[in-house]
């Protein structure tokens, strides 16, 4: 059961800053709400009473999206469900629908928000491998007394471990800026136990772009997540593919080599045996919607 | 706890309330404002009974603050349809007999209607998927989503309205749909489940569990918790007026340990309170002292000489042991030309019903203690309680409220002891609502099993001797579990008639959570290992699994296990009925996977995806990816 002394609706931005500069030990920031709550029950923090709790879904400066040639800046409150609804933003950013469909559940998705799943930082968090393929950076801000202090950060330095980052006291995130990648085909893959609103034993986000005769990969986004403390970009396999055509025994072969990347707790045989699956078939349905995207273009 | 004026529409009517801004959506609807057909089963978005809509979208609101839902467009199941009357959607769930218990009902309607407002096109398997965040346990969803499409149809005018109007019967009921009586209330959200309930005055219960599997208490401090404001009072076993003790067949269970607890989540104390927040705050001061005892937790080391015991009355820890003998085993496997034997091993289930334990009890002007829960055996329990409670019978009564999925779950009385003494002791109507996880924690499970088999056979697939021994976790109390080891014993060696067999099934007692009514009582579990020993032997023997079963089966004028003569049998018509659904392919079961023919196909299940929702649309608007 989750209480609070004092819950605040700030409407903008240096308001909620200066409600988080000023925030008693213990105070959270509120986003989405759908981890909070069930993190405070039996068998997790149990009942848990706060002295603040500041909901960000009323900030002004968080809402909404923009692009900036071929970047997109997402407010800190774009919702998981915007991604299958906002045509759009599921156009610039091809992978997103694919994995918003595997996350939680259709309700869920309206009030979850993509950087409250990037500042969980779990290492199954189904947003952080798209968002590493994007190469997305957070703008994150504070209260420097009389005006906002902002840096950016990449997602990748940003998550540092299980449940950690480098999110430093006094800051949120204000936005997610990602890569646009219009003309990529994309897939997201995820095992778990069902399909709706369960923790992925392993995922994977992939971007395919093929040059011009359709027949080579021009570039290749690969993250992994799931499988170690926190997801991975996989660099080397994304260099393997570019420049070369795309064949299935290739594509076989460069993902017989994500196993060695299993470096969870627990269930390592397992995810050593799914994961390469998993990566072919994301580098395959996303090379095949390339071609498709290539065709309807 | 800070105070908010929060403005806000509830299906149409303006509603200003000043309340507490951090406390859920679920809470204010259900709590503030009476809206019970919004149902909490789990408080962590898991199950879907909350479903509301808030501006046009459905969410969780057992996730949602109730701040964020400021100047908000709210709808509840309770507004779809004007009062006394069923929307489409409803009216298409009565007729397919989508509603059983009736707790998930609710939000399943929410997400029905969601999806018809968002994708009135949906293909079966985009249903599918956006009901892919509601649980139901009863159904197996084939006629909620049959209901969902069938509102499609009528909506997009596919189907005519008439397509919703009840089945004309003639002359018999069978092979009619016929419509559930209580179906109308459970769509609506308007049938009150116990923890629905509310009377004036009311308190409410929270328990303080034991977090030790076997324990001494040695004190139990209670006075901090009762002198707390808004506490009105603390109960434990020193409360229990009568003789202590209930159980569906031995009444070893106190109402709330006393002397010692058996297992994790066991009650030791209850608080009541004008509040859940401070009953639960109460908790935290209640102070235990136990002393550790060694605890069991596998039935083999519960029989070993020696064993801590867990109950004085039963030193071998044994709750109950079913013999059966019939004809001479040792004969039967002398004339075998084939002996198998192998063991095999079942696990801990949880029932899960939607709805949590929850019940509502008072003292009447009669000074009738009256106790009103989902309880799937009153009138035992009315028994039991007016023993414990040292009340004439006549003074003792059990209402029971609507079961919001039971599945034998629901059988033993752990909780309405504890409502019927904090009521005697305040003369106040106390409810107690269980957590989801208190839920699984402190409710009975399905016997973990072990089964040790040894079956004889004729080169011709003819059993000649069963030897069949069950041991069975019977958990902390002995619960359901003489049934259940009697049923798993009358089961034991299934439907087939064995000349010579020796069958025993044990329930022990262990530290662990106890064990109790399931769904097929014990035959499951015996089940398992019988229809797999089958199988492995048509595979050694070289026979089709269906010729070898049909070589066994029971026929009119087998004598069962128990040796009763039977007038008539049927499983002959289930084999014959499997192997025509299946597609079997006749044969011994040597090959498997991708060999053989009978895999794929009509009538099997496609790899599991998602992604429904990116097939093109009819609707011409554009759709993502």
């Amino acid at each position: 059961m989750l209480t609070f002394d004092r819950y605040e609706m700030p409407a903008t931005l240096p308001e909620a800053l200066a409600l988080w500069a000023d925030a008693p030990a213990g105070a959270r920031l509120v986003a989405g709400a759908t981890d909070i709550l069930p993190w405070a029950r039996e068998g997790r923090a149990g009942d848990v009473d706060l002295p603040l709790g500041i909901d960000l879904s009323r900030v002004a400066e968080l809402q909404g999206y923009e692009r900036h040639g071929g970047r997109v800046r997402l407010g800190a409150n774009v919702v998981w469900q915007d991604f299958l609804d906002t045509p759009e933003l599921a156009r610039w950013l091809p992978v997103m629908p694919y994995c918003a469909v595997w996350f939680a559940d259709d309700q869920i998705r309206q009030q979850a928000t993509l950087a409250g799943n990037l500042v969980n930082a779990s290492p199954a968090a189904d947003g952080t491998p798209p968002v590493l393929a994007l190469n997305g950076e957070l703008e994150l801000c504070r209260w420097a007394g009389d005006h906002i202090l902002c840096r950016t950060m990449r997602v990748e330095d940003f998550v540092t471990g299980p449940g950690a980052t480098r999110l430093a006291p006094g800051e949120l995130v204000n936005s997610v800026t990602l890569d646009c990648a219009d003309g990529y085909g994309a897939s997201f893959q995820k095992v778990g136990q069902r399909r709706s609103l369960v923790i992925s034993v392993a995922c994977v986000a992939a971007l395919v772009k093929l040059d011009e005769t359709g027949t080579r990969f021009a570039d290749v986004r690969l993250a992994l997540g799931g499988v170690g403390p926190v997801p991975e970009r996989l660099r080397d396999i994304e260099d393997r593919l570019k420049g070369e055509p795309v064949d299935a025994r290739l594509i076989a072969d460069a993902a017989a080599a994500t196993a060695a990347r299993v470096a969870s707790r627990s269930r390592i045989e397992y995810r050593r045996r799914v994961v390469p699956g998993f990566v072919r078939a994301a580098l395959e349905e996303a090379a095949d919607r390339a071609r498709k995207e290539a065709a309807h273009a | 706890m800070p105070d908010m004026k929060l403005e806000l529409q509830v299906n149409g009517r303006k509603v200003t309330r000043r309340a507490d801004p951090g406390q859920r959506l679920l809470d204010f609807l259900r709590d503030e404002l009476n809206l019970t057909g919004t149902k909490e089963g789990c408080g962590a978005g898991e199950c879907g009974t909350c479903s509301v809509f808030v501006d046009g979208k459905l969410v969780k609101s057992c996730l949602m603050p109730a701040a964020k839902a400021q100047g908000a467009d709210i709808q509840t199941v309770e507004g779809l349809a004007r009062p006394g009357d069923l929307d489409v959607i409803q009216k298409a769930f009565h007729k397919t007999g989508a509603s059983q218990c009736g707790y998930c009902i609710p939000g399943m309607v929410m997400a029905a209607t969601s999806i018809l407002r968002e994708a009135p096109e949906a293909s079966l398997d985009e249903i599918k998927e956006r009901m892919g965040g509601n649980i139901c346990r009863c159904t197996g969803y084939s006629k909620i989503i049959e209901a969902v499409a069938l509102a499609r149809d009528v909506v997009t005018g596919r189907a005519s309205p008439a397509a919703l109007d009840p089945e004309t019967v003639g002359d018999s009921f069978i092979g009619h749909n016929v419509r559930r009586l209580d179906a109308p209330s459970k769509v609506t959200g308007r049938l009150k489940y116990a923890g629905d309930m509310v009377m004036p005055d009311m308190l409410h219960m929270a328990v303080l569990r034991s977090p030790h599997a076997h324990a001494e208490i040695l004190s139990i401090d209670t006075s901090e918790a009762e002198a707390m404001d808004g506490v009105a009072c603390v109960i434990t076993a020193d409360d229990v007026p009568g003789k202590d003790g209930f159980g569906v067949f031995v009444h070893d269970q106190p109402i709330m340990a006393r002397g010692k607890v058996r297992h994790v989540g066991e009650a030791v104390a209850a608080v009541a309170a004008e509040d859940v927040a401070t009953a639960r705050r109460a908790l935290k001061k209640i102070k235990v002292e136990y002393r550790e005892l060694p605890g069991l937790y596998d039935p083999e080391d519960a029989l070993q000489p020696g064993a801590p015991v867990i109950h004085d009355y039963a030193p071998d820890n044994v709750v109950k042991h079913i013999p059966i003998r019939k004809g001479d085993i040792e004969a039967g496997f002398a004339a075998a030309d084939l002996i198998l034997e192998d063991e095999f091993t079942t696990q801990q289930v949880e029932h899960a019903y939607l709805e949590p334990e929850a019940g509502l009890a008072y003292v009447d002007a009669d000074d009738v203690v009256t106790v009103i829960s989902p309880s799937q055996n009153i009138t035992h329990h009315r028994h039991m309680l007016s023993e414990i409670i040292a009340r004439p019978i006549n003074k003792v009564r059990f209402i029971m409220s609507p079961v919001g999925g039971g599945f034998g779950g629901k059988e033993d009385m752990i909780y309405q002891g504890m409502l019927a003494l904090a009521a005697m002791k305040t003369y106040r109507p106390v409810r107690l609502v269980f957590t989801r996880e208190e839920s699984i924690i402190a409710s009975a499970k399905r016997h973990p099993s072990r089964v040790k088999y040894r079956m004889g056979l004729t080169k011709e697939g003819r059993i000649t001797a069963i030897k069949f021994d069950m041991l069975s976790d019977g958990g902390a109390y002995g619960m359901s579990s003489e049934g259940v080891m009697r049923k798993a014993a009358i089961l034991s060696c299934g439907p087939y008639e064995v000349e010579n067999l020796q069958v025993d099934t044990t329930a022990v007692y262990t530290n662990n959570t106890p064990s109790g009514a399931f769904r097929t009582f014990g035959g499951m579990q015996a089940q398992f290992a019988t229809e797999s020993m089958i199988d492995i032997a048509a595979e050694r023997l070289g026979l089709d699994p269906f010729e070898i079963r049909r070589r066994n089966m029971m026929r009119a004028g087998s004598l069962t296990h128990t040796q009763q003569k039977l007038d008539s049998a049927s499983i002959g018509r289930v084999l014959a009925a499997a192997e025509a659904a299946s597609r079997w392919e006749p044969g011994a079961p040597r090959m498997r996977g991708p060999e053989r023919g009978d895999l794929g196909g009509p009538g099997t299940r496609a790899p599991c995806t998602l992604g429904a929702r990116f097939e093109a649309s009819k609707d011409g608007k554009e759709r993502v990816a």
